[in-house]
């Protein structure tokens, strides 16, 4: 856009004064943390100068191939993250983690670019790349919560489930309220961020957008939609994560296998 | 009398992997109510998570009436061989909710409560001041135990196993108790099998079964 103002290397050395700054105000309180300030600063630079690389030939590239390769990557990266988060574990939690992101993101994200934002050609990597970036990193907060809570529910309320299945029910029956419960609350962030939005907050995306000199309007239009594909996404993928998770711990039979869960 | 239940061989290890029992075969008759005992840590509540099928047991066969159950058909076993666990479980919900809950599964193929039965058994078990609206997480453990018992009762399965229904009852209460499961096991195509500890109780059951001490394992 004509009226973005262009940073180079003299504004950033400027910026680089705010975070020494910040540097000083740890030296002065005794804080201890410049080190670890330093480093992630350090980090901060390297990371994104790194991914702003791979973008710029991405971008340049527009190789199909190579943007399914780079999402399919970005899902796995959330996978395993979304593992990590939770308290508890078992054989096979990052594939279920993997399977449920990929799964709903892929087909909330077809729908976003392909129907909604009509995105030309179909793999523009300008669109998908930044889009499913989000719808990532959101709905792996809400996978994360829900897979954790539904662990936990196993975990501390199993006498629950194990009454249900006493008296004849069948797997469904006996994960049904397990499941309720952590896709409410794999939910709640993005319930919280939708109901916040433009009040509390604004929306980083929105934000960024009209730095990038979009007009309002069409950022918030955007913002909208990416709200929209967020609970789409997070609703989807903590379903189908606890599925996956429950058939690990109750096979057809609905025994209870509360041997295969790990605390880790 | 025909044998109601015949199930095994049944085997367990505990925790640090010592045998508890080892081909135990439960057989059940037709009206009769069976008690099961054995010192603390022999195994018996095990056992019977095990006949009921929450309890993995490789290899077990499962007959009911002559009906045999395959694996794959373990939740209608579990409908009808119905246990009343140790430390009386509650549903979070109301106490309606807890008592009504199996009949909205689909193993309860469209039976409905039986509110007179209901009645009868909330009297009996001295409940019947309890209304179905209280939260159940504000029960005593007294009133859970016998809450416990009463919705193993209505669900009228042919077979209660029931793990110490009566623990921390006191006489009268548990005697009221003892009536209601020996009524029920009484009944043709019916029977029970409970964890008792109570010798006057042991002494009135039909059938005296005992786990532990004999088991396999390393005792000197």
């Amino acid at each position: 856009m004509s009226d973005l103002i262009q940073l180079g290397p003299l504004q950033l050395a400027v910026a680089t004064l705010l975070v020494i700054a910040a540097g000083v105000v740890s030296l002065a309180l005794r804080l201890g943390v410049e080190r670890r300030l330093a480093v992630a600063a350090v980090r901060t630079v390297v990371q994104l100068g790194l991914i702003g690389v791979i973008l710029e030939r991405v971008f340049a590239l527009r190789e199909p191939l190579l943007v399914l390769g780079i999402l399919l990557l970005m899902t796995m990266f959330a996978a395993r993250e979304a593992a990590q988060r939770s308290s508890r574990g078992y054989r096979g939690i990052v594939v279920d983690a993997w399977l449920a992101m990929a799964a709903s993101c892929f087909v909330v994200g077809g729908v976003v670019t392909q129907a909604v934002v009509g995105v030309e050609p179909w793999y523009d990597p300008q669109y998908v790349i930044p889009l499913l970036g989000m719808i990532l990193g959101n709905s792996l907060t809400g996978i994360a919560l829900g897979l954790d809570r539904f662990l936990e529910h196993l975990a501390v309320r199993h006498h629950e489930v194990e009454l249900r299945i006493a008296f004849g029910a069948s797997r469904r029956e006996a994960l049904a309220a397990p499941l309720r419960d952590a896709v409410r609350t794999g939910m709640v962030p993005i319930i919280n961020a939708m109901s916040a939005a433009g009040i509390v907050s604004l929306p980083g995306m929105m934000t960024g957008q009209i730095l990038a000199g979009a007009p309002p309007l069409q950022a918030v239009a955007y913002q909208i939609v990416v709200m929209f594909m967020i609970a789409a996404a997070v609703a989807g993928g903590a379903m189908l994560v606890v599925l996956l998770a429950g058939r690990r711990f109750m096979g057809a039979d609905a025994t209870l296998r509360l041997d295969r869960l790990r605390s880790s | 009398m025909p044998a109601l239940v015949e199930a095994g061989p049944f085997s367990a290890r505990n925790g640090e992997g010592r045998q508890l029992f080892d081909g135990v075969r439960v057989e059940l008759g037709e009206g009769q109510l069976a008690v099961l005992d054995g010192p603390s840590g022999s195994g018996k509540s095990t056992l019977l998570r095990q006949l009921v099928g929450l309890e993995t047991a490789d290899g077990v066969e499962r007959r009911l009436a002559g009906e045999t159950f395959e694996p794959s058909s373990l939740p209608g076993w579990r409908a009808r061989v119905t246990l009343v666990a140790q430390d009386a479980p509650m549903l979070a919900g109301t106490v309606g909710d807890n008592l009504r809950f199996a009949f909205a599964q689909r193993a309860a193929a469209g039976r409905t409560v039986d509110e007179s039965r209901l009645a009868e058994l909330m009297s009996a078990t001295g409940l019947a001041g309890i209304p179905e609206s209280r939260d159940a997480a504000t029960l005593s453990g007294g009133e859970r135990h016998r809450l416990a018992l009463v919705r193993g009762l209505l669900w009228d399965p042919a077979v209660l196993v029931a793990d110490e229904p009566m623990s921390g009852l006191d006489t009268a209460a548990a005697e009221a108790c003892f009536a209601l499961l020996l009524d029920f096991a009484h009944r043709p195509d019916h029977g029970a099998l409970c964890v008792l500890h109570d010798a006057t109780q042991k002494r009135a059951a039909d059938v005296r079964l005992h786990l532990g001490g004999t088991a396999g394992g390393g005792s000197p």
